[in-house]
């Protein structure tokens, strides 16, 4: 029975699109829902790449912390499997989950502000628009990375990992018009530091 | 429309957000003005890089392990039967402890009435019904809409007790982790059959008392562990 269409299934689906390795990842889940541990480790190898991606993004490039949000996102996940009720990909629940754990971990957040290159200081940036491969891409990461924490959740959700306005705005708990906004200045912020 | 109006629509017209009717004046437009037309190519090399990065990065080998010692300490803590060690606080623990252990208990009797009914409605060859329908959604709608309520608040209040669990003795938390996997198996066992037979009353109402259950366990532990 589908509850909610709350995640878009077409966002974050299974690795593969063959009916038997989804029936096989469904069934890990099942297993590690009854507690099985190396079912659940199956899962975390899974997944890990992405979440951990996305964790680097929202902990703006911090390493550490990335890290520490990623073993929070899937110690809760280990806690929490019973409620996962398959309306959305799996993949899908843990984004929601490391969204809801880095906006509780305030503390997490005053470390990183330390660290995070600040908003009027596009030195570091200067000349990114000239660099090319994998310059260029860390140009861009340096550049989300500066960018608030508010625009930056919407960027990375909308045009890096690909949810609609519509999914955001249901995970942030907050309008789409708001996400609108948040994402126009984290497009307009990035064009400055890396276009100008 | 004028350049005011359709400089904010760029966004959604690259994305291509834009409804049919919105999108001819808007394409003209851009075609006419250097403004926009700068504007349009910028954002579209902006969203060009965001898809290039790369959306899986291997995390660092040591995570898994640091997560699996967590795990660890979950099930160890599940089996410690340790003596409480702050004396201050002892009365209020275990009255924490006895509310675990009722809603653990109170989960798996309704886990066992669900059974029970299933066997008499089977027998009876009839859909088995509930007579104490009175905090249960009357259609599946309003009862999804309920369930979505529950996890909300659910997941809230965890996060709570998440943040407060220091603050508990360790066989307290131990006892709460069980009767929240309890009730975690009760809802997913009445989920999984909720599946099967979607018109099922029965498998509403027990499926929602499990919810009321956890929502009602977690916040009784947070409002308990405020005091201590």
């Amino acid at each position: 029975m589908k509850t909610s269409a709350v995640v878009s299934d077409t966002i974050g689906n299974y690795p593969s699109t063959k009916a038997e390795d989804k029936a096989a990842a469904l069934e890990r889940i099942r297993r590690a829902q009854a507690g099985d541990v190396n079912a659940f480790e199956l899962l975390y190898r899974e997944h890990s790449p992405r979440i951990y991606a996305f964790c680097l993004r929202l902990k703006a490039g911090d390493k550490s912390d990335a890290t520490e949000l990623l073993q929070d996102v899937f110690i809760k996940a280990w806690r929490r499997l019973g409620t996962f009720r398959g309306d959305c990909a799996f993949v899908s629940w843990l984004h929601r989950l490391a969204i809801n754990t880095m906006l509780e971990n305030a503390r997490s957040d005053q470390r990183r502000t330390a660290r995070v290159l600040p908003m009027d200081d596009t030195s570091r940036l200067a000349g990114a628009a000239r660099s090319s491969g994998v310059e260029s891409r860390m140009d861009m990461e340096n550049a989300i990375a500066s960018l608030p924490k508010g625009a930056r959740l919407a960027f990375v959700l909308h045009d890096v990992e690909g949810y609609q306005h519509q999914e955001i705005a249901e995970q942030l708990s907050v309008s789409v018009g708001t996400v609108k906004a948040q994402l126009h200045r984290a497009r307009r912020l990035l064009r400055e530091r890396l276009e100008s | 429309m004028t350049h005011e109006v359709i400089k904010h629509l760029l966004d959604d017209y690259v994305t291509g957000d834009l409804t049919e009717e919105a999108r001819p004046p808007v394409e003209e437009h851009v075609a006419s003005c250097a403004l926009c037309s700068a504007e349009v190519e910028s954002l579209k090399r902006i969203l060009a890089r965001a898809e290039e990065l790369p959306k899986s990065i291997d995390p660092p080998a040591d995570a898994w392990s640091n997560i699996r010692a967590a795990i660890s300490r979950d099930e160890s803590a599940v089996l410690a039967n340790s003596p409480f060690t702050r004396s201050g606080i002892r009365q209020r623990r275990y009255t924490l402890a006895a509310a675990a252990v009722l809603i653990a208990v109170l989960s798996s009797a309704g886990t066992g009435l669900y059974m029970n009914s299933r066997s008499r409605a089977a027998t009876s060859g009839t859909s088995a019904s509930n007579s104490s329908t009175e905090a249960t959604p009357a259609t599946l709608a309003a009862f999804t809409i309920e369930e979505n309520n529950y996890l909300r608040t659910a997941s809230i209040l965890q996060d709570l007790l998440d943040q407060q669990e220091a603050s508990l003795a360790p066989e307290t938390v131990a006892q709460l982790k069980a009767s929240l996997r309890t009730i975690d198996e009760a809802i997913l066992e009445a989920r999984n059959a909720l599946a099967r037979d979607p018109a099922n009353k029965l498998l509403v109402q027990m499926l929602s008392a499990s919810y009321r259950q956890k929502v009602d366990l977690l916040r009784r532990t947070t409002e308990l562990t405020r005091g201590t």
